[in-house]
């Protein structure tokens, strides 16, 4: 079987010749996506097609409609789940379409899902502005990102990502277009809302829909006001990392022997309103980190020298200082924080005045140094509630040491948004590639847990939440059946 | 060429994050050049990038895939440029330019390869020694009555093809710099071709002969020091030859030399000046060859510990490349200013020739040169200085075809133009 010729052919003139393809290698490229092993689930797509407009996303949608044909979306490829659960799918690759239009004065960007984060970030800085750069990195699209999941340790001040989506440009999974907000009344990104009721929890829920409704063919995204200063890239390789102009910015690692008082401090940052970015760093996201360059070996050398060292009650803070409009702000912040610190009896430690992770590159990529299987369980929570999931997630690990790694138990992150409003709590576990199925049952347990004791996951499996989340499967379905009536739309 | 099991290997460890096809991302400076791969940009399709052609790699080895036309059509545009592997390296350990050069090996081991014109540079080398098919009895003829090498010293310089044949003026430079320099020279009077394009296109038996003959022949020479100006005689002797014979960098009876990095130690040394004025605005293109390709090679033996340690294993991540010295030498030249692009060091946009693109797509070649023309102009130098001499003139032509009107110069040139 493989795409009916007249499709084909269809797809051909609206793209023109060059721009799709059902070459082998071609859709054998465009198979597996980042966040999964390769299996049998991902199927080679029957061929791929790289449209360069709304216009062109619309006529592929029609077609594959009128043939029934599945299609499912990429914008950049980071790839969360991107992937042709279906024989002879068109994969639609987005990365063509990526104009980025910013209007310095109304503070917003609008973007096409080809757009990634450091070509964004890159144009805003040189305006004395700023977006945000999720934790995957510069390299994954604005877009996709920001209807999917959108947080970034810079949330703490600019929260997640779905609040800053502002009008939408919507291809339906029918192929009809689906303006909102102003852009439904004028040619106007500039405001998320309405008319009517508010879709775009559509897009989102726990971590996007995943191109099961339809495609997003350009966003508005609010963008914020930055300091004026150049974060200037230095060193090469993995030396690299950004500047930061030390009359704005100041870093401080911030050390703490009570949990609950790293947790106090942390609500005490974000009652005073101070800030950049604040974070609890567990320490194997520090070894993670300074794995760069020094490769697996290098990670296990250190972690096991360093791992067993730490405390069993060790919480470190890490916290960006912000001078926001003035070098005073800074130095105001900087007393703030000095203040609460030493009210909660933490030892703080100023780091050099540089960014590796946050403002353009990031580092979480960098788990799947440390060899083996990796996999992470995600939440996003009150801070107390992350506290209180986390020190569960611990306790479900000891049952399957040492099959999960040794983790001397602090392996948990919780990085909140919003001033602390909401927190992030990512807790990360490894095994050995023949354990994987360790951390399989350690998803299992922590989901079950989830269900029954009041916490939440990015990734739930229906049969576990669907009972205990208001029948959500089922409310699903009919929204599906209402919207792809053809079951086109990445079905799974 | 990378054995099977380890080929599979690094294949695998592919995580698909696309991470290598843009510059490293705190080295943005601005959408328009924050690409780093040329494929990738210039043809979109995943297939054209590291991450396709180690997908496909892992497909072809088991049996899923076969060298559709495709496949051949973006395995022999990469331009081995290497910037997937520096950026790739950066977060993980994943041999991403190994496995596209073994995935070349193995479309030619299965006559599937090399495209023709490829198979004719094999062609001329058997015949003639050099890429050319010219006559070898020619190779000296760059060589003015004025410059007389040394019948014996403790340097060699390594000519190359190119200006051996092609640009006489750059060989005729690079000699007159080793004269003015006080350096006592050798040139081998039977020096064949580097080969560097027949590794290149996975060509690896030819190349082999080369490189057998090339070390014999310096070897037999008695030079401690081989000098070049060629960025890809340069890595080819310094990386391919001891890769080929399974040996490290430091293993071979010969120590590498960039014509930069020799003036550049003598600049530090107190033993060398430029002593006339060039005012020019300049930027600097590094070459792949130079920059990120052109770390020592260490032979290792693959041996593993759980979860996926590579033991004794010394990584190649492009920290070591030659970036500073053809910089500090520009420095180093009054009245000349250096102004930087956006994408430097290892995070270069190659020129577009390397790989055996500018021999087999010459458009493709002229369109990457094209955006490095275009960068360059951004930085308003009124040239680009390069340090090899398919660089100089792929860009050139660039140039010279969209009427910029920015001068393209071999940093040869220039440092003999600050030399009264
Ligand atoms: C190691 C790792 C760490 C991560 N860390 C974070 C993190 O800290 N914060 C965070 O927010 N996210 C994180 N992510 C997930 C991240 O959100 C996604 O990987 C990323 O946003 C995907 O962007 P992309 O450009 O690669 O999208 P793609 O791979 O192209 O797509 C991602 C998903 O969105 C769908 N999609 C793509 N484009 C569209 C569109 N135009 N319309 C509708 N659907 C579309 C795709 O079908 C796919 O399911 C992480 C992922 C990885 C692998
Ligand atoms: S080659 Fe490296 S950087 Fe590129 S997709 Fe694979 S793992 Fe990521
Ligand atoms: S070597 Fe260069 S052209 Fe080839 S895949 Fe890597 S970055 Fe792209």
């Amino acid at each position: 079987m493989s795409i009916p010729r007249e499709a084909y052919q269809t797809l051909q003139s609206i793209v023109g010749p060059e721009w799709v393809s059902d070459d082998p290698a071609i859709c054998e490229a465009d198979r597996y996506c980042s966040l999964s092993s390769p299996s049998d689930e991902q199927r080679r797509p029957g061929c791929s097609i790289e449209p360069a407009s709304t216009e062109e996303v619309q006529a592929i949608v029609k077609v594959a409609n009128r043939y029934k044909i599945p299609y499912v979306c990429t914008s950049t490829f980071y790839s969360a789940g991107t992937y042709a659960r279906k024989d002879d799918s068109i994969l639609i690759d987005l990365k063509r379409m990526n104009e980025i239009e910013i209007d310095e004065k109304n503070l917003y960007a609008i973007v096409g899902p080809g757009v990634a984060f450091s070509a964004l970030q890159a144009d805003l800085l040189k305006r004395g502005l700023i977006t945000f750069v999720p934790g995957c990195g510069g390299n994954s699209s604005v877009l996709a990102n920001t209807v999917n999941m959108g947080d970034a340790p810079i949330g703490w001040r600019y929260g997640l990502g779905y609040q800053r989506l502002l009008g939408v440009e919507w291809v339906l999974p029918d192929g009809e277009m689906l303006k909102m907000g102003s852009l439904s009344m004028s040619d106007d990104y500039f405001w998320g809302e309405g008319p009517g009721p508010d879709l775009r929890g559509l897009l989102r829920g726990c971590a996007g829909h995943q191109s099961r409704l339809g495609i997003v063919t350009k966003i508005g995204v609010k963008i914020f006001p930055f300091v004026s200063e150049e974060l200037e890239p230095m060193g090469w390789a993995f030396h690299s990392f950004m500047k930061l102009p030390p009359n704005r910015f100041k870093w401080y690692n911030i050390r703490f022997y009570s949990r609950e008082d790293a947790i106090n401090a942390m609500f005490e940052i974000g009652r005073s309103e101070i800030g950049l970015v604040v974070m609890t760093v567990p320490p194997i996201f520090r070894s993670v980190a300074r794995t760069r360059g020094v490769g697996c070996g290098g990670f296990w050398e250190a972690w096991k020298e360093n791992g067993p060292k730490i405390k069993p009650n060790q919480e470190d803070l890490r916290v960006l200082l912000y001078g926001i409009g003035s070098d005073k702000r800074l130095e105001y912040e900087e007393k703030v924080l000095l203040d609460i610190v030493k009210d909660f009896g933490g030892s703080p430690r100023e780091a050099p005045c540089r960014d590796e992770t946050n403002f353009m590159a990031a580092d979480a990529i960098c788990a799947n140094v440390v060899g083996g299987r990796f996999s992470s369980e995600v939440s996003y929570e009150s801070i107390n509630q992350a506290v209180r999931y986390s020190r569960v997630v611990n306790e479900i690990t000891e049952k399957y040491k040492p099959r999960i790694l040794e983790d001397y138990g602090t392996t948990n992150w919780v990085c909140p948004y919003e001033l602390g409003y909401i927190a992030k709590m990512e807790c990360l576990r490894m095994s050995s590639v023949e354990n994987r199925d360790a951390l399989d049952k350690w998803h299992d347990d922590v989901h079950k847990f989830c269900a029954t004791g009041g916490g939440s996951t990015i990734f739930p499996e229906d049969e576990i939440f669907g009972p205990v989340w208001g029948n959500y499967p089922e409310k699903e379905a009919k929204i599906r059946a209402l919207f792809d009536p053809n079951h086109v739309s990445a079905p799974q | 060429m990378l054995k099977v099991e380890e080929y599979k290997h690094q294949a695998e460890t592919c995580v698909r994050c696309s991470y290598c096809k843009f510059v490293d991302l705190n080295w943005v400076k601005s959408s328009r050049f924050s690409r780093q791969c040329p494929i990738d940009t210039r043809y979109r399709f995943n297939l054209y990038s590291a991450h396709g052609l180690l997908h496909s790699a892992l497909a072809e080895l088991s049996g899923k895939l076969e060298f559709t036309p495709k496949l051949m059509d973006a395995l022999w545009h990469c331009t081995l440029c290497g910037g997937c592997d520096t950026k790739c390296k950066r977060n993980l350990d994943v041999e991403v330019l190994q496995v596209i050069e073994t995935l070349r090996c193995r479309c030619v081991e299965q006559g599937k390869g090399p495209l023709p014109e490829h198979k004719m540079l094999a062609d001329n080398v058997k015949s003639s020694h050099n890429i050319y098919g010219a006559d070898p009895k020619e190779r000296l003829n760059w060589l003015p009555p004025d410059i007389k090498p040394a019948k014996k010293a403790d340097i060699l310089y390594f000519v190359g093809d190119p200006m051996s044949y092609r640009w006489p003026e750059l060989a005729q430079a690079t000699a007159k710099i080793l004269g003015k320099a006080g350096a006592k020279f050798m040139v081998l009077e039977d020096e064949w071709s580097s080969g560097h394009e027949l590794f290149a296109t996975g060509q690896l038996a030819p190349a082999k002969e080369m490189a057998d003959h090339n070390t014999k022949a310096i070897k037999d020479s008695g030079a401690k020091t081989v000098i070049t100006s060629d960025a890809e005689c340069y890595k080819t002797l310094k990386v391919d030859y001891p890769k080929i014979m399974e040996k490290s960098t430091e293993d071979m009876p010969y120590t590498v030399l960039h014509i930069t990095e020799y003036i550049d130690q003598l600049m530090q040394d107190g033993k060398f000046k430029f002593n006339r004025r060039v005012p020019m605005k300049v930027t600097y293109h590094d070459p792949c060859n130079l920059g990120r390709l052109a770390e020592p090679w260490y032979h290792w033996e693959p041996k593993y510990e759980p979860p996926n340690i590579a033991v004794g294993k010394t990584w190649r991540r492009g920290e070591k490349g030659v970036y500073e010295p053809p910089r500090n030498i520009l420095k180093g030249i009054r009245g000349l200013e250096l102004i930087e692009m956006e994408r430097i060091w290892d995070n270069a946009w190659c020129c577009g020739y390397g790989g055996g693109v500018g021999t087999a797509f010459p458009d493709f070649a002229l369109w990457t040169a094209g955006e490095r023309i275009e960068e360059a102009i951004t930085t308003g130098a009124e040239a680009i200085v390069s340090s090899c001499p398919h660089c100089k003139d792929i860009l050139g032509r660039a140039a010279d075809a969209n009427n910029t009107g920015i001068k393209v110069y071999d940093i040869t040139e220039v440092m003999l133009r600050a030399i009264r």
